[in-house]
């Protein structure tokens, strides 16, 4: 490598982080994927909010976290479209020329879709707060930010959405299709989980705690989730068990499909 | 100087390129011609580091293009006027990639002037017409003043007008001591602005030479296409019938 005169500076990591940015924030999928994120997550938390009795026992910050089913589709499909827009459209003729070592590129895309997950996230689980004021009240449910449990919750409500996003992007980085991406995710992290629920048993409930869908146990407060640690056939993954499988998938999917653009052809 | 050494790309049993060699020399623009399915665009994806070469070499100033520090300074390429996001606008397109190089936006205002794109700059690539695209992908190639351009087709979809702005602007490029390796199917058109041609079919090479010697070394050619049609006779893999023609088997049919 040589040293390219000092008017003449070429790639840095700084630089394609600049141009990812530039990239993601100038399509307008962008800004819908987030508005709509954060729209899903806090109008199902209100719905969830309207069967809220007194007597129920349920904490306040499950109720705002309750969205995630539908916020986690929301950054997933965020994390699909950027790791499959260079393709689905070709841009990625353009991108690698001008980036040529290829991983800087996706090392950029994971991070930018990290923090524009954790915005996402911080948006959608402020939207849920709002919108469940007063059912909470009306309910009796507190939600006590100087309480341990109820702000670890909230933040790993946070960290469940942004782990999801990476999924996505490695997922979409991999398979290189938007629809076939899409829909790998969606199976992996909420069908197959669901099917393996029917039939609980020894070997379904270890596959179920490995999927990346274990995450969402990031969501559950202390109390659901010792009962869930209860009755299981398979491993006790505790409170950061499923944030560590989540994890583990995340930058799996990343080394693969890093694998995948560095030694494979770009045709 | 971009330089390809006995150059072979296999896909599977099909040889997309087959021991090719040539030189595309600084200070000339080198028109690439072949039928389609030579290996032209195959090429041009090796050389810029798209795709791995099977075995052989290609280089530029005696480079890997992955081992550039700063290809955009080095190459510009533009290989297919569709690789632009449809709903980004002209501007963001190329933004995103001089910011990888660090490059101004001044820059990029420049080279919108230089390919006349200034009044649909700020326009979504979808709404563009081929020709637009094609004047986008050139403003890419130009971005990094870079001493060497590889264009892939550049005056397909170009008004009249478009084709003589290409023709006399690679013949500045090269004039300035720039290399352009430049393909196209447009006979006349490189005739016209091409000083030396490389001819291939079937991934391999069939002439390399000055457009003048290749239509001289052909029996009874009068121009570069003659000459082309005859080097290329026995190399064309997709060839369409006459209408009246149908009833007929096709003499020489796909070869895959």
């Amino acid at each position: 490598m040589t040293v390219a005169a000092p008017t003449r500076p070429g790639v840095t990591f700084s630089r394609v982080l600049a141009a990812e940015w530039t990239k993601l924030l100038s399509v307008r999928s962008t800004l819908w994927t987030v508005v709509g994120t954060i729209l899903a997550a806090a109008s199902l938390a209100f719905a969830l909010g309207m069967f809220v009795r007194p007597d129920s026992g349920q904490s306040g910050s499950s109720l705002i976290v309750s969205g995630y089913l539908l916020a986690q589709l929301g950054t997933l499909v965020l994390g699909v479209m950027v790791g499959t827009g260079e393709y689905s459209v070709g841009t990625f003729r353009v991108t690698f020329t001008a980036v040529p070592r290829r991983l800087p590129v996706l090392l950029a895309q994971a991070l930018i879709t990290a923090v524009v997950a954790l915005a996402t996230a911080v948006g959608a689980l402020l939207a849920s707060f709002l919108v469940t004021v007063g059912q909470r009240g009306a309910g009796g449910l507190t939600v006590d930010l100087t309480d341990g449990a109820t702000v670890r919750v909230l933040v790993d409500y946070v960290c469940f959405l942004v782990g999801v996003a990476v999924v996505g992007l490695g997922i979409g980085a991999l398979l290189r299709r938007p629809t076939a991406a899409l829909v790998t995710g969606v199976l992996v992290l909420v069908v197959f989980d669901h099917l393996l629920a029917v039939n609980p048993g020894r070997v379904t409930d270890t596959v179920r705690a490995l999927l990346p869908g274990s995450g969402a146990r990031l969501t559950m407060d202390d109390a659901t989730l010792t009962a869930l640690d209860a009755t299981t056939l398979g491993p006790q993954l505790g409170p950061w068990g499923g944030g560590v499988v989540l994890g583990l998938w995340a930058v799996g999917l990343l080394i693969a499909a890093g694998y995948r653009l560095r030694r494979h052809d770009l045709a | 100087m971009i330089e390809v050494e006995s150059l072979t790309k296999r896909y599977g049993t099909v040889r997309a390129v087959d021991e090719l060699s040539f030189t595309a020399h600084s200070g000339a623009v080198t028109g690439f011609l072949g039928p389609n399915g030579a290996g032209k665009s195959t090429t041009m994806r090796v050389v810029v580091g798209l795709e791995r070469p099977t075995s052989g070499t290609a280089t530029v100033d005696g480079r890997r293009y992955a081992d550039l520090a700063a290809p955009l300074h080095a190459v510009g390429v533009m290989l297919d006027a569709r690789s632009v996001h449809p709903g980004r606008t002209a501007f963001r397109h190329l933004l995103a990639q001089a910011r990888t190089h660090g490059i101004s936006r001044k820059r990029v205002d420049e080279v919108i002037g230089m390919t006349g794109l200034e009044s649909v700059a700020g326009r979504r690539a979808g709404t563009f017409s081929l020709g637009m695209g094609q004047r986008l992908g050139i403003a890419g190639a130009l971005l990094g003043d870079p001493g060497t351009l590889i264009l892939d087709e550049p005056v397909n979809g170009l008004d009249p007008d478009g084709v003589l702005w290409v023709r006399r602007l690679v013949r500045e490029l090269a004039d300035e001591g720039r290399t352009v390796l430049l393909s196209s199917h447009l006979m006349h058109e490189l005739a016209l602005c091409a000083d030396r041609v490389v001819i291939i079919g079937k991934g391999r090479l069939l002439a390399d030479a000055p457009v003048q010697e290749i239509i001289d070394r052909s029996t009874g050619a009068a121009s570069l296409e003659d000459a082309y049609l005859q080097l290329t006779a026995d190399s064309v893999q997709y060839r369409g019938r006459s209408a009246d023609d149908s009833a007929t088997t096709p003499t020489a049919g796909s070869t895959r």
